[in-house]
């Protein structure tokens, strides 16, 4: 059964609260407020192909993730590089033949159902959340809805921790980002993903960091980032090539 | 604008032959729905036309609009808290608003609307079985109820949209609707983002930015979110898609 209130109450709380434990708190809260027998997060990187289990609520959720990036193949692999959403109802029956390797391998693990949500923006593609439990059948609508919940939240998350990595990191006063998150769908915002376009283009980054970096300057600026990325849409604020943040008059017309 | 009883009746056939064409055939879901909100602004004398999908998290997205102006967008995108579409969505019913300054029952939105000009507004449910999956607006600028038969058409437009989500390549048997959903929002994220890309290395506005992407991908034959994230991900020339579309417009350069 799912529990949608207790669930977005205690993403919510795992956004707000950041930091390194944030992705695993995402996992559990949705372990535990969906009917999944464990969750986990891996980030992968399309450029360079580099992969990285985040964390995992039990060793069995840990094991499906190890098993796919050393065997090169399985419902994770195919989630991140098709961007959608990877719907597995038994890994053991034996109709299922897009992994061979990867299912007769998943065998010793005891996991059945696997259901893998992208973790992507557009053409920013930072991960994938990856669930499992230990009998068989299909997701249902509310079952489907929580899981893109929890998979909203590890991005919020998981843009965090890029943008600690990134050159000039912005520095944190902390405060809306789980409302952010919550109440406004944040992004899932024309202008966010607009502003993240030009940020690219002006930065000469990815779309991963460059939605990081606007993330980052939503936070520590403690101004929701659909509003910061009206800043970069009305060329009030833009990225320098160096990475450092320049508020300036517009020269250029603003892109409206 | 009123098109003589035979011209459109002749324009009525060709669109739905050319959809028709177009969805046995590999098609990009965002170009399709581009075209399908055209064909809403030709054949129903409407003056905007949008198409919203559901996020499957209980909230409405644009996918698609008959222009790309911002404002329009904007006022599409409002529906995910109140108006037409959110209740066309709700109830899975056609839902009429002809004459919006008599209109209560969204006061946001009918003052956004009415503050751009608009006098009527219609909604018209994407159904799939017993499922909804989205809606289609329409709205006016005069305060006018569409025909019954101008409801039929564009009920069908409606269900064009829905079989075209369902049917996008890559489908398989199962889950088909959560992953074909989740694949035509992302569509829409990168072309939103590839507009980012072009409208700052160009300085040109956002719909300019649409539209050389799309003239390029029928140009080319590519299919539009194909080049969108060529775009973002920098394996597309866009010095070329820049200069080269400003060509197509200036013979000289």
């Amino acid at each position: 059964m799912v529990n949608q209130v207790q669930l977005m109450q205690t993403l919510a709380a795992a956004v707000d609260a950041g930091g390194p434990a944030a992705p695993l708190a995402i996992c559990r809260s949705a372990a535990e407020w969906l009917p999944m027998g464990g969750v986990a997060i891996a980030m992968m990187s399309a450029q360079d192909g580099a992969q990285e289990p985040v964390c995992a609520t039990d060793t069995t959720a840990a094991r499906i993730d190890d098993l796919q990036f050393t065997l090169g193949e399985g419902p994770c692999l195919e989630s991140f590089t098709s961007g959608r959403a990877v719907l597995v109802d038994d890994i053991a029956d034996p109709s299922e033949a897009r992994w061979p390797i990867f299912t007769a391998a998943a065998a010793e693990t005891g996991a059945r159902g696997m259901f893998v949500f992208p973790l992507h923006l557009g053409a920013a593609r930072i991960g994938v959340l990856d669930c499992y439990r230990d009998t068989p059948g299909g997701l249902d609508d509310r079952e489907i809805i929580g899981a893109l919940h929890a998979a909203d939240a590890a991005v919020w998350v998981l843009l965090d921790r890029i943008g600690q990595r990134t050159i000039s990191a912005e520095p944190s006063t902390g405060g809306t980002s789980g409302r952010d998150w919550f109440d406004g769908s944040a992004l899932t915002r024309a202008e966010v993903h607009q502003a993240t376009g030009m940020l690219l283009a002006q930065f000469g980054s990815t779309a991963t960091e460059a939605l990081a970096r606007l993330r980052g300057a939503a936070f520590a600026s403690g101004r929701p980032i659909g509003e910061v990325a009206k800043d970069v849409l009305a060329r009030r604020l833009r990225l320098s090539p160096d990475g450092t943040w320049r508020s300036e008059p517009p020269h250029d017309p603003p892109l409206t | 604008m009123t098109t003589p009883p035979q011209g459109r009746e002749q324009l009525l056939v060709e669109t739905f032959v050319r959809l028709a064409d177009t969805l046995v055939a590999d098609y990009d879901v965002i170009d399709l729905f581009h075209q399908l909100c055209a064909d809403c602004i030709d054949l129903l004398a409407v003056d905007a036309a949008g198409l919203l999908i559901t996020d499957q998290r209980d909230s409405l997205q644009v996918v698609s609009a008959s222009t790309e102006a911002t404002h329009l967008l904007e006022l599409f995108q409002l529906q995910a808290d109140q108006g037409p579409c959110l209740d066309c969505f709700h109830t899975s019913a056609q839902v009429h608003a002809p004459e919006l300054r008599a209109e209560t029952r969204w006061p946001r939105f009918t003052a956004h609307a009415i503050e751009y000009g608009f006098a009527a507004v219609h909604a018209l449910p994407m159904r799939l079985r017993g499922l909804t999956i989205g809606a289609v607006n329409l709205f006016h600028r005069r305060a006018v109820a569409m025909t019954p038969d101008q409801l039929g058409v564009s009920q069908a437009l409606a269900d064009v949209a829905t079989i075209a989500i369902l049917t996008d390549r890559g489908t398989r048997e199962r889950d088909q609707l959560t992953e074909q959903l989740q694949a035509a929002l992302t569509s829409r994220v990168v072309i939103e983002q590839a507009k980012g890309v072009l409208g700052e290395r160009g300085t040109i506005g956002l719909d300019d930015a649409f539209s050389r992407m799309r003239d390029r991908a029928r140009a080319t034959n590519q299919r539009l979110t194909d080049l969108a994230r060529g775009v973002v991900d920098g394996t597309l020339d866009t010095d070329t898609l820049l200069r080269s579309s400003r060509s197509d417009r200036r013979p000289q350069d």
